[in-house]
């Protein structure tokens, strides 16, 4: 079937549409009544533009696009797994050694040598770190290199 | 003559060391963000709007520095449409046409010359423009109603996806889906909680910051993930510059055509810089006739688009700077900077924060004249830059990007949200959801609901009164218009665009 992926994206939406507008219906009345709009009235009229645009798209989809399969798939997850992990451990590592990681790990992905990858990933992370807490004296985490 | 004596208030603003240093760090950076492919303007201003934040800039100086680098980036498309054949920036694909093959014929350093001449009399047509249009506008947009404002706010959405615009409905998703993102939080005029599912983070809404940063930075990260690109590509070497005062003068003319439709289409709702420079580029070649030889690196073919896609960058500030409505991602972006500073965008900005929108007006013109100097004689500065492949350039700008949205609150599940809108967004520009409208939505969608509100209060409820007066149906009407336009005229422009490129001789 073509446009399989306007279509499912369309059935979400529509999903997404259903419920935002239901939710909207659940709030009480606001103290005082309310004067034309009340908080439901802009969410509802939100929700029915959602749904026809859902549907229009389910009926009427485009052309389906080039979806990543395999190791292009597998490259995109691993990307944002080091993104999450690198949220992750900013604190506790601090800047520059998370950072160091993640930069690294990100051009090394994309295809430069590991040395050199990790290289410009300690490189950038020295340079912003010493330009943020010394030059503009906003602090980012330190962690495990201690205050300095 | 009171215009005037604003845009000397603007330029004692603007001529502050302390701005004039932001100014010049704005128009390096931004000319560096249009010329590296993977950051485009939009983006690059985006990553920069944390930083301005967090570095507490008083207002005007966060804006001459944000102003000055989306001037910037108009500038830095063209260095890699002449040097690589790929744009740096949308707008400036046309310029490719004639810039590279002027570079193939070892004319390189005479093509960036010339285009940065021409990007600056576009610039300053441009700006010359909004200065005499902005405040005619402004004291129109004054008899507004909220009627009229909600009406304007339909119009911006409708328009967004412009002529060239491929499927108008998917602009209307993501208008829709980035108004409802905007409704999470505390309602502000009952105080009811709204899809905040009892997460603290969420009582204040969603920062708009970050999901646009997420949007735009975290997506192209992916997206080059996927194409592989991260080698980058060959480039012509700079050659030595040949260029001839008389060669200048002979475009002159040409320079003034193409700063003037650029202008105008950058005004116009539903055109903007990059159907701008494709007038300025047929028309050029219509008038020249067989005079010309274009395709094969005429230079005025290098003029036209981009004093085209220049002027049009001045006039997108137009709708922005009086209305409060941007038409462009990049102005989006600028509105955005607007709102968290604090300023409420539209005519009343220029009575009330006169110093702010003079100031700005005053940058462009100084940074122009920074631009042009820089483009010149220091760009070998930014060609060797050019050289940097993305592979090293994306995980710091995503780094960048990082380190931005971290400073502002100090928390991670900033960043973990940040991630989210990435992945999102990368999927819904595999989908072709455009993802300015969501942008769009989520700036514009708090004030639609209040002027909604404001109508309905004034009318005791009674919703015809939001086209009751001619100037709301106008709205309404060109809104309706901006919807069935492109699906009438969209096809026909876009495959005459499609044709000009491919009767060039080095597309492939």
């Amino acid at each position: 079937m073509t446009g399989l992926g306007d279509r499912i994206l369309g059935l979400c939406l529509l999903v997404l549409a259903v419920a935002y507008g239901w939710v909207a219906q659940q709030w009480p009345e606001p103290f005082g009544g309310t004067e034309g709009v009340g908080p439901e009235t802009f969410p509802t009229m939100l929700a029915v533009v959602l749904a026809v645009g859902s549907l229009y798209l389910m009926v009427k989809p485009d052309a389906d696009t080039q979806w990543p399969v395999g190791k292009t798939a597998l490259e995109l997850v691993v990307s944002i797994i080091v993104l999450v992990i690198y949220a992750l451990l900013l604190e506790p590592l601090g800047f520059v050694i998370s950072t160091t990681l993640a930069v690294g790990a990100l051009s090394w992905r994309m295809g430069a040598p590991a040395k050199s990858a990790f290289a410009v990933g300690l490189v950038s992370a020295i340079a912003v770190f010493g330009l943020f807490n010394y030059g503009l004296s906003l602090s980012l985490p330190t962690g495990l290199l201690g205050d300095f | 003559m009171e215009t005037l004596g604003f845009l000397m208030d603007g330029f004692a603003v603007a001529l502050t060391p302390y701005n004039l240093m932001f100014a010049l760090f704005g128009a390096f950076v931004g000319t560096l963000i249009g010329c590296l492919p993977g950051l485009g303007p939009a983006n690059g201003v985006a990553i920069l709007i944390p930083l301005a934040f967090t570095l507490g800039l008083p207002p005007e100086t966060a804006m001459i520095l944000l102003t000055s680098v989306y001037a910037g980036a108009m500038y830095g498309g063209r260095i890699s449409s002449i040097l690589l054949n790929i744009p740096g920036d949308e707008p400036a694909m046309m310029t490719c046409l004639d810039g590279y093959p002027m570079a193939q014929k070892g004319r390189a350093a005479d093509a960036l010359a010339i285009s940065a001449i021409a990007s600056f009399a576009g610039s300053l047509i441009g700006t010359i423009g909004l200065i005499m249009l902005a405040p005619v506008l402004a004291r129109f947009a004054l008899t507004f109603g909220p009627a009229e404002y909600f009406a304007l706010f339909l119009l911006a959405f409708a328009t967004l996806g412009g002529i060239t615009g491929k499927n108008p409905m998917k602009t209307v998703i993501a208008a829709a889906m980035g108004i409802m993102i905007s409704t999470v939080g505390i309602d502000i005029s009952t105080g009811t909680q709204r899809y905040t599912g009892g997460v603290l983070e969420l009582y204040e809404g969603i920062d708009f910051i970050l999901a646009i940063v997420g949007l735009f930075a975290i997506s192209e990260l992916l997206f080059f993930v996927e194409a592989r690109m991260g080698k980058g590509r060959s480039k012509v070497k700079m050659g030595k510059m040949t260029l001839t005062f008389k060669e200048v003068v002979s475009t002159v003319p040409t320079q003034l055509r193409g700063g003037l439709l650029g202008f105008i289409a950058g005004v116009l709702p539903g055109a903007g810089a990059s159907l701008g420079s494709f007038i300025s580029y047929t028309l050029e070649k219509s008038v020249l006739g067989k005079k010309g030889r274009f395709g094969e690196g005429d230079i005025r073919g290098v003029v036209a688009p981009e004093a085209g896609n220049n002027g049009a960058a001045s006039g997108a500030l137009v709708p922005m700077l009086t209305l409060g409505v941007p038409g462009s991602g990049t102005t989006a972006v600028l509105l955005a900077m607007l709102i968290s500073l604090n300023i409420t965008p539209g005519p009343l900005m220029f009575t009330q924060n006169a110093d702010i929108v003079w100031g700005v007006i005053a940058a462009l013109l100084i940074g122009n004249v920074l631009l042009l100097i820089l483009n010149i004689p220091m760009i070998g500065v930014f060609v060797r830059l050019l050289s940097v492949p993305p592979m090293y350039l994306l995980p710091i700008v995503t780094m960048v990007a990082f380190v931005g949205i971290y400073s502002i609150s100090h928390s991670t599940f900033d960043l973990y949200f940040m991630i989210l809108f990435g992945v999102g967004g990368y999927l819904l520009r595999k989908l072709e959801i455009p993802l300015v409208p969501i942008i769009l939505g989520l700036l514009l969608g708090p004030e639609m609901e209040k002027n909604l509100g404001h109508a309905l209060i004034l009318s005791d409820g009674d919703w015809t009164t939001l086209w009751s007066s001619p100037l709301s149906i106008g709205l309404w009407l060109v809104a309706g218009l901006g919807l069935v336009l492109p699906t009438l005229v969209g096809p026909i422009l876009r495959r005459r665009m499609r044709n000009a490129i491919k009767e060039g001789p080095v597309s492939d």
